[in-house]
């Protein structure tokens, strides 16, 4: 609990690639959850209520954008080149193609894996937090994984 | 149960005590099995770890609209809920904000969020009167006894509500707040923002104290 604006971020970024997107994301997120206050039960989890209201907004935040013909930005492809083989770089690359892999996946996949994988949910509360079956979660889940499996599981690390 | 999701929900602890010792005896017969299993612990590391440096980073300011911690049960409907959410937050805040070399003016001690440094020291020595960067605003009472004070610090640009507690400030409420007015926010300079007058209101026993009374207390050294 103590970290919650930092999983925001955190969750946020797995949304909306873009850190600068994400923290909008993050900050319609916090706003919302300021106005609807009364609405959270004191005693249940405070994370999956907010985790809840981000993936909301997200859906509202991707269908604006969509009706006004502007998508999310996509990461720009940064400095790849040089210093091959190091192992900082080598992490990093690493980690850049778990996000790629990760941004590909369809959005309902992604968000499943991101609270299951990412942020530690159990089945249980991520389905409450995506508001779906958990027998819909975990078909999410395996067809997610394998999705990733075939991206960067083959890649022998 | 497909026999993908059984793999996944052992991968993830998913499984009752039952299950997971009948796969694992599956496992151990079946090594195509098993390595299946690595290399899904394997990916489940990498999304992880993937993710896992944001969490490091400091958070940007404008996502603490407001920082609060409240300790005291609320006792109006709505603000337990209120109190509790906004801790969480504050708390975030602060996660991030360790990470910096020096320290805000907050710190979290034992589920509680300690005033440190400059703020601490203008709770427990400034009067009303006295000004300074750190301000003190009304001194009152408690309905349980302690020592209460507001606080508005323009170096850190923060406003709270903090009480005495185990010889330090306990920081009941804390908002992002501004010395100048927002141009188009707020009217009022310097207004204590709602959220704070709002603990103040649920805390106070009585009247705030009076400048003399506000002395006299702090002369005690804010004990009873």
């Amino acid at each position: 609990m103590v970290e919650l604006l930092p999983r925001l971020r955190r969750l946020g970024r797995v949304l909306a690639r873009a850190p600068a997107d994400a923290d909008d994301l993050v900050q319609l997120t916090v706003e919302r959850a300021l106005a609807r206050r009364a609405q959270w039960r004191a005693g249940t989890r405070l994370d999956s209520w907010m985790f809840r209201i981000m993936k909301n907004a997200w859906i509202d935040e991707s269908r604006a954008r969509a009706r006004r013909g502007d998508v999310f930005a996509p990461e720009e492809e940064g400095e790849r080149a040089g210093a091959d083989g190091a192992a900082a770089m080598e992490a990093r690359l690493t980690a850049r193609e778990v996000e790629s892999a990760m941004a590909r996946l369809p959005p309902d996949q992604r968000i499943a894996v991101a609270l299951v994988l990412v942020e530690g949910l159990s089945y249980q509360e991520a389905a409450e937090v995506l508001e779906i079956p958990p027998g819909t979660l975990t078909s999410r889940l395996v067809r997610g994984r394998a999705a990733l499996m075939a991206q960067i599981g083959e890649a022998g690390r | 149960m497909t026999s993908e999701e059984r793999l996944i929900a052992y991968v993830d602890g998913e499984l009752g005590a039952q299950d997971r010792a009948a796969f694992e005896a599956e496992m151990a017969a079946d090594p195509e099995l098993a390595a299946q299993v690595a290399a899904h612990r394997r990916l489940a590391q990498s999304v992880a770890g993937a993710y896992a440096p944001i969490l490091e980073e400091p958070v940007p300011p404008r996502l603490a609209p407001l920082a609060g911690a409240a300790n005291d049960r609320g006792r109006r409907p709505g603000l337990a809920q209120w109190a509790a959410m906004a801790a969480c937050l504050a708390l975030g805040v602060l996660a991030g904000r360790t990470l910096w070399p020096q320290q805000g003016p907050l710190v979290t001690r034992g589920g509680a969020l300690l005033a440190r440094g400059d703020l601490d020291k203008a709770l427990t020595k400034r009067l009303a009167a006295d000004g300074g960067v750190v301000r003190v605003g009304l001194t009152f009472k408690a309905l349980d006894g302690r020592y209460c004070r507001t606080f508005e610090s323009a170096a850190d640009r923060l406003a709270g509500l903090a009480c005495r507690r185990d010889g330090g400030w306990a920081v009941q409420v804390a908002s992002a707040w501004s010395p100048e007015p927002a141009a188009g926010y707020r009217t009022a300079a310097s207004a204590t923002p709602p959220a704070v007058l709002a603990a103040v209101d649920a805390t106070i026993a009585g009247e705030a104290l009076d400048a003399a009374a506000e002395r006299a207390a702090r002369d005690r050294g804010w004990t009873n």
